[in-house]
C-alpha cells in the first residue's frame, strides 16, 4: 500500500511537469511568452489561451501543497516512532563522511566576490554531519536510563558550548559600534559564519560527547565475571 | 563519580545471575549492570528497585552510601 502511495505521488509529480513544460511551450510558442518570462499583470488582460498556463501552474503549486502536507506527515510519524522506540536509530557510521559537505561553505567567499551572495557561508553547518559517525556506533543501541542520562548531559553540554560561541560572537561583532570588520557587509558574513560553525558544533559535540560518555569512558575490566 | 559502595556483583552472583541476564530482567545493557557493580552510575529508585527483586536482597543491603 505504501509502496503503491509512493508510486501514484511519483506519477503525479511527473504529470505535473509535463503539463507544465507542454503549457510552457504552448505559450512560448502561441501566446508570445506570456506567464513564462516575467509578466506585467497591470497591464496584461486575461485571454483564453493563459489558461493551459494557469491551470498547469495551479496543478504544480497544489502538488508542491500536497508534497509539503506527505512531508510533515512523515516527520510526525517519524517522531512519534523515535519516542516509543526502544532502540536508537540504525544508521550507518560512514554517513559520517557527509560532514565534507561543511567545506562547500568555503563556496560563500567565492559567490560573495562574484555576486555578494553570503547564502553558502550556511553550509559550514553541514561539518555538524560529522556526528553521524559517532550515531552510527551508538546505532541500534537499548535506550535505558543511563542512555537518557548520558544524552541529556551530552546535549545540555553541546548547547551550552554552542550558545557561548554564539554569545561570544555577537558581543565582539558589535564593539566599535558594529564596525570592528569595517563594514556591515563583513559583520554578516562573519556572523554567519559563526553561527553555523555554532550550529556544526552543537550537532557534532552531541552525538560525540553521548558516545564518549556511554561507551569510550568504559570501566576497567569491563568484561563479564 | 557517586560515591557509594555497590555489591550487586555479590548478589547476582549468588543467583547465579549473568550481567546480561540480568540487564534484561531489569530493561537495561549489560554495560549499565557492569558501571553499576563498579558503583560507577547512580541508579535511578526504579532500576535500583527493579535490580533488588531480581536479586532477592533489600536496596540498602545492594547500594551503601556513606
Amino acid at each position: 500500500m505504501k509502496k503503491f502511495k509512493g508510486k501514484i505521488t511519483v506519477i503525479l509529480g511527473v504529470v505535473v511537469v509535463l503539463l507544465l513544460a507542454a503549457a510552457s511551450w504552448y505559450s512560448i510558442v502561441f501566446n508570445d511568452w506570456r506567464l513564462v518570462a516575467p509578466t506585467d499583470f497591470s497591464t496584461c488582460t486575461f485571454t483564453s489561451r493563459d489558461l493551459p498556463m494557469l491551470i498547469s501552474g495551479a496543478l504544480f503549486v497544489l502538488y508542491v501543497l500536497y508534497l509539503g502536507i506527505l512531508l510533515c506527515r512523515a516527520i510526525i510519524a517519524n517522531k512519534l516512532r523515535q519516542a516509543e522506540a526502544k532502540t536508537t536509530r540504525k544508521l550507518n557510521p560512514k554517513l559520517g563522511l557527509l560532514g565534507f559537505a561543511g567545506f562547500f561553505g568555503f563556496l560563500g567567499f567565492w559567490t560573495y566576490s562574484a555576486f555578494h551572495a553570503v547564502s553558502p557561508f550556511v553550509f559550514f553547518a553541514f561539518f555538524g554531519f560529522f556526528g553521524f559517525f559517532y550515531e552510527g556506533k551508538m546505532s541500534n543501541t537499548l535506550i535505558d536510563e543511563r542512555y537518557k542520562e548520558n544524552r541529556i548531559r551530552a546535549e545540555l553540554t553541546a548547547h551550552r558550548a554552542a550558545v557561548a560561541i554564539v554569545f561570544l560572537s555577537l558581543i565582539l561583532l558589535n564593539l566599535n559600534a558594529g564596525a570592528l570588520l569595517g563594514s556591515l557587509e563583513f559583520t554578516l558574513i562573519a556572523l554567519t559564519i559563526l553561527i553555523s560553525l555554532a550550529i556544526a558544533l552543537d550537532l557534532f559535540l552531541t552525538e560525540y560527547l553521548l558516545y564518549r560518555y556511554d561507551c569510550a569512558d568504559q570501566p576497567d575490566g569491563g568484561g563479564e565475571d | 563519580m557517586p560515591d557509594f559502595e555497590c555489591r550487586l556483583k555479590k548478589y547476582r552472583q549468588l543467583k547465579e545471575l549473568t550481567q546480561e541476564q540480568l540487564a534484561q530482567q531489569v530493561g537495561v545493557r549489560r554495560e549499565t549492570i557492569m558501571r553499576l557493580e563498579k558503583a560507577q552510575y547512580n541508579p535511578s529508585l526504579k532500576l535500583a528497585v527493579d535490580i533488588s527483586r531480581a536479586v532477592d536482597a533489600p536496596i540498602e543491603e545492594i547500594f551503601i552510601f556513606p
